[in-house]
């Protein structure tokens, strides 16, 4: 023993050493990182004197980060082409990181390997980056730009810290819509939902259908007196019982995540209760829904709608892009209203780091990247919709993205457009402070109402008080 | 084969063992240290600095995104133990239950069909070939297959269950089965520990169970005074492996139940990678991740103690 | 050894429903690798693609540049298999042939390496190879493994070394032979079926390793085969019929290596002198 002590604290000794090293390696290796970024300043001042002439200036490189499935990347290579062919004098590098997004993105950052502009996530490290002073002030540029202004984007795609404290633009807003089987309505003789938000179902003409549309082993429905909801052949609805699925119905009937000042956690609140029981009461009540099923990218929604185990979806309408390439008959009808008719916007954003020697021209790439006509694949795909807002008005433009496509069915236009111009709410992501803390604390009393444990209200209310304490306040509400 | 007689022979005659020891504790240090430099350079040279990096940022509020990090002391630690984090035992209860189901079982079934593969019939390498396939498909393609064949409505065992009369189970989705449930899911993946096992098997000299045969003795004497003896350097090994690698499950809560349902499956690595990367607290992930540590440590250094009663070295080494 | 008429039966008929079960997910993967997306999911599953899609595997690897991911998956793969093969064995010897003081303490802390969740040594790792320069390089990928191999071959190898005969070295040692020469000339040779392990498990580890290269690697030309893989998922959906096709190809190679493989520890030990 003692001998082995001795090993030891010779051991240790050599760790206290290498410590030493390593720590004054670790000085040595951050002072040239702050020459770095003191002399980024004066490197952007020169470049956005060079910028002024949209000449062919010096030789500028951009680099972007991005996520995403092949066409989605092949489809910002196009823009880029045309992006570098209208500044001959930039080259773009466009470095896609296909997995763990974040994880890369940070240790990039803690490297000071920060690419000029990044895709982001509003529910995950943008807030954080954006909090720590890491990107610019978009509202700057659009203040100054002369082609593109804040009323050209549709609604709920400008993401702020603070009012007035733009940190990233969405390209590629997304909605939420009521997808349905045609040949179930046909083959039951019943009329399909409406597509139009002004004539959507009521919530309660929305149970009665699904009702209609659940059927037994027996061949019952789940209005039949006999109907055994132990051995169910087909549901009438699949609801992904994640935030942006609810957000929809809890905006609909008037709730909201947080009050309106911001101060006080809102979902334990009537009208959020309400909207949330209603939903977890299609699972357990009305067995018209099948059980939750919380993990992420599991296509069983629209496939479930494909082979008939359920007759309508509540999902995003990036669905489209899935259910286009599948053979089934489906359309596209408004969700459901609770009170009024509303869907959440939510969508991925581009940010522009701090860190970039060219502000300017990084500008010019991000609103080449926002064009529509830029991004038509993935329109016409069915994996996004435009960004500006004529695209939402003029025939011309709406017929692009909308018609004669598989992945554009007969409804979707009149689901999609007048909802998203006039009743979109922003996603939770956006405005709540401290969103994953919070949704940390709900979710796991959420997962009691959706198994049908506990009652929203008694679920919500035992956990407000944590929730609260999580609470720091909305992004879109000055202090 | 001669020769190996011959030496074992020498060795003995010469009495050897008594010389040979002091010669070789002599220049052991020497020859130990160069023979095992490489792995001491690459743990000082790639390991040692990230190691101590962690601790040292265990003790500050380390954020990547933020310029400025200040030294906290022990109050991450205080802030765990105390229970102001009140995920921090949850899911190290998590964890613990998902050990005690999962390593055992791993063992077990692992060893039991190591034995099955090692029996001497037609096809048997493509029967170790199939055990292994489910160890290299890719985890998003397997995680699939188990969110489809466990989904408590539309998925196949249910389905099966049902059609059997059987009870069914809400598998992944309720708080009470989703350990299990994982546990399950882990036991397809366990390819590799079988392969040591068999590689374990390989070294037993087939003259032992003759030895054995001659005596009238079955497989069970066989198995119990033969084959587990011989196997306990492996079973040691495996155990140990199984115990650190249970610790830190995260793939399965990552890709599959996202710690869902109400945190009953939070496993801590997945809370710890949360914390750090999600929320960017990288200071207080590394005091969670050094609290860990110990943890393992603690569990290693016990089976590492108790080895000495029952693993058995050919070689006559105590570990 | 002799064995029983009624052992092997009960053997087979435990082997072929136990192999059922574990080939699931791969023929899961085949066959989804051939349908296309309409059929990937149907309820109850179908086991036979109708039609059979072998344009899946067509578009999965022309897609992206497969070729350059494997020829990419290979270098990587070479690397870090000579070295681990080399240097662990190496390594595992001195720590169990020798005697040493303070050998068990110098191997715990090694194995300590392996009790620290890697999420908290990602970003020093990134920094202090960033810091020597090698950042878009495959050096913090291979280099390691030629320092050791990492801990789990060692430990994995030392377990084996200790099972040896210790009379073996004792008397190559009267003769006059230097450790190295036990290691080459007897040590090596008897454990020839779990070094084919740890090649196999170097191989398949680098092989499927996705988290190495996204982080040390930033230009798409240097990403390999597993890293590809992952670009099938988009942000929304992911193309399962491609991500099956590709991944199919994928594990192919590990399929056939294994095969291959695992006929040298079929043999094992038997080859040497111990049954003398």
């Amino acid at each position: 023993m003692p001998r082995s002590r001795k090993s030891l604290s010779v051991l240790i000794a050599l760790l206290l050493v290498v410590v030493a090293i390593l720590s004054a390696c670790s000085k040595s290796g951050s002072s040239p990182a702050s020459e770095n970024s003191s002399a980024a300043p004066a490197d952007s001042a020169s470049s956005s004197e060079s910028s002024g002439g949209e000449g062919p200036g010096e030789p500028i490189t951009l680099r972007m980060t991005v996520w995403g499935a092949p066409e989605e990347v092949a489809a910002y290579k196009s823009a880029i082409a045309k992006f570098e062919a209208k500044y001959p004098n930039i080259t773009v590098k466009l470095q896609h990181i296909p997995t763990d997004y974040d994880t890369k993105l940070t240790t990039m950052v803690a490297g000071n390997d920060e690419p000029d502009i990044a895709q982001m996530e509003s529910a995950s490290i943008a807030f954080p980056l954006a909090e720590q002073g890491k990107f610019y002030n978009l509202q700057d540029f659009l203040s100054a730009d002369s082609e593109i202004t804040a009323d050209r984007l549709v609604p709920n795609i400008t993401y702020s810290l603070e009012p007035g404290n733009v940190i990233g633009l969405g390209p590629g807003p997304e909605t939420f819509v009521l997808y349905y089987n045609e040949d179930i309505f046909k083959d039951a003789g019943m009329a399909p939902p409406p597509a139009r938000a002004s004539e959507a179902w009521t919530w309660e003409e929305f149970v009665e259908a699904a009702k209609k549309l659940t059927i037994d082993n027996k061949g019952r429905n789940a209005s039949d007196p006999g109907f055994d909801p132990k051995n169910i052949k087909q549901y009438g609805v699949n609801f992904g019982t994640w935030w942006g699925n609810y957000s929809n119905f809890v905006y609909s009937n008037g709730g909201d995540f947080l009050s309106e000042d911001g101060k006080t956690f809102a979902l334990n609140q009537p009208a959020a209760v309400e909207a949330l029981q209603k939903i977890a009461d299609l699972i357990n009540v009305h067995h018209v829904a099948p059980s939750p099923v919380q993990a992420k990218n599991i296509p069983a929604t629209n496939v479930a709608l494909q082979t008939k185990k359920v007759a309508m979806v509540v999902d995003g309408q990036w669905a489209s892009a899935g259910l286009a390439q599948s053979k089934v008959h489906y359309n596209v009808g408004a969700l459901p209203v609770m009170k009024q008719p509303m869907t959440t916007v939510v969508s991925g954003m581009f940010s522009m780091f701090k860190s970039t020697k060219h502000p300017q021209e990084a500008w010019e790439l991000m609103k080449a990247l926002l064009d529509p006509e830029a991004a038509i694949d993935l329109l016409t795909a069915g994996t996004w919709m435009p960004a500006y807002r004529d695209w939402y008005t003029e025939p011309a433009l709406i017929a692009k993205w909308t018609e004669n496509l598989p992945s554009r069915p007969s409804g979707y236009k009149d689901a999609v457009i007048d909802v998203l111009l006039n009743n979109s709410h922003q996603t939770p992501t956006g405005y709540v402070k401290n969103f994953n803390k919070i949704m940390d604390i709900v979710n796991p009393a959420l997962d009691k109402v959706w198994l049908g444990q506990q009652t929203a209200q008694e679920a919500l209310d035992a956990i407000a008080a944590k929730a609260q304490a999580q609470v720091q306040g909305r992004r879109d509400v000055n202090p | 084969m001669k020769e190996t007689a011959f030496l074992r022979k020498n060795a003995v005659v010469l009495g050897g063992k008594l010389r040979d020891r002091r010669l070789s504790m002599r220049k052991g240090l020497f020859y130990g240290l160069l023979f095992t430099s490489p792995a001491i350079l690459g743990f000082i040279l790639f390991t040692l600095g990230p190691m101590v990096a962690s601790l040292a940022l265990s003790l500050t509020d380390y954020n990547v995104f933020k310029d400025h990090t200040s030294f906290v002391g022990f109050d991450h630690y205080v802030n765990l133990f105390s229970g102001e984090d009140d995920l921090f035992y949850p899911s190290l209860g998590v964890t613990f239950y998902f050990v005690v189901l999962r390593v055992p079982a791993v063992i077990l079934l692992s060893f039991a069909i190591a034995l099955l593969l090692n029996l001497n019939v037609r096809g048997r390498a493509v029967f170790r070939t199939i055990i292994y396939l489910p160890s290299i498909v890719p985890a998003v393609a397997s995680a699939m297959i188990w969110l489809w064949l466990l989904n408590p409505d539309l998925g196949l065992v249910n389905a099966a269950l049902r059609w059997l009369h059987l009870p069914t189970s809400n598998w992944l989705f309720s708080e009470g089965s989703v350990i299990p449930s994982v546990v399950l899911t882990t036991l397809w993946g366990i390819g590799g520990t079988v392969i040591i096992f068999l590689a374990g098997l390989s070294g037993i000299p087939m003259q032992y169970y003759e030895a054995i045969e001659v005596d009238g003795g079955g497989w069970y004497r066989k198995l119990r005074h033969i084959t587990i003896p011989m196997v306990t350097p492996t079973i040691f090994f495996n155990t140990i492996m199984t115990i650190i690698g249970s610790f830190q499950v995260f793939n399965e809560a990552y890709i599959l139940t996202q710690g869902g349902p109400n945190n009953k499956s939070l496993f801590y690595v997945f809370y710890l990678w949360r914390t750090g990367f999600r929320d960017t607290e990288m200071g207080y992930a590394s005091a969670l991740a050094w609290v860990l540590f110990v943890i393992i440590l603690f569990f290693t250094f016990i089976v590492f103690r108790t080895s000495k009663t029952w693993v058995h070295y050919e070689g006559g080494e105590r570990a | 050894m002799r064995q029983s008429k009624f052992a092997i039966t009960a053997g087979y008929a435990a082997l072929l429903s136990i192999s059922a079960l574990f080939i699931i997910p791969f023929v899961w993967l085949l066959r989804s690798s051939l349908m296309d997306l309409s059929q990937i999911f149907t309820m109850p599953p179908e086991w036979i693609p109708k039609p059979f899609h072998w344009d899946n595997f067509h578009r999965a690897l022309t897609i992206l540049p497969f070729g350059t991911f494997f020829t990419n998956t290979l270098i990587i793969v070479a690397g870090v298999l000579v070295g681990t093969v080399a240097t662990s064995s190496i390594a595992a010897f001195g720590f169990s042939r020798i005697r040493w003081k303070g050998r068990d303490a110098v191997f715990g802390i090694l194995m300590s390496s392996m009790m620290l969740p890697a999420a908290v040594t990602l970003i020093p790792s990134f920094l202090g190879w960033k810091m020597l320069g090698f950042y878009d390089t495959y050096y913090p990928l291979i280099v390691p493994a030629y320092f050791g191999g990492g801990v789990f071959n060692i430990f994995l190898l030392r377990q084996f070394y200790f099972t040896i005969p210790r009379d073996f070295d004792e008397a190559a040692f009267v003769d006059g032979a230097t450790y190295f020469q036990i290691y080459l000339r007897v040590i090596l040779p008897l454990s020839r079926s779990v070094l084919i392990v740890v090649a196999l498990f170097s191989f398949l580890g680098s092989w499927n390793d996705f988290m190495g290269p996204l982080i040390y690697v930033k230009s798409d030309s240097l990403f390999t085969l597993a890293l590809g893989l992952q670009m099938f998922q988009g942000t929304y959906t992911a193309q399962w019929d491609l991500l099956m096709a590709a991944s199919a190809a994928v594990v192919l190679p590990c399929v056939v290596v294994f095969l291959i493989g695992q006929r040298y520890f079929l043999e094992g030990i038997t080859l040497t002198g111990l049954k003398g």
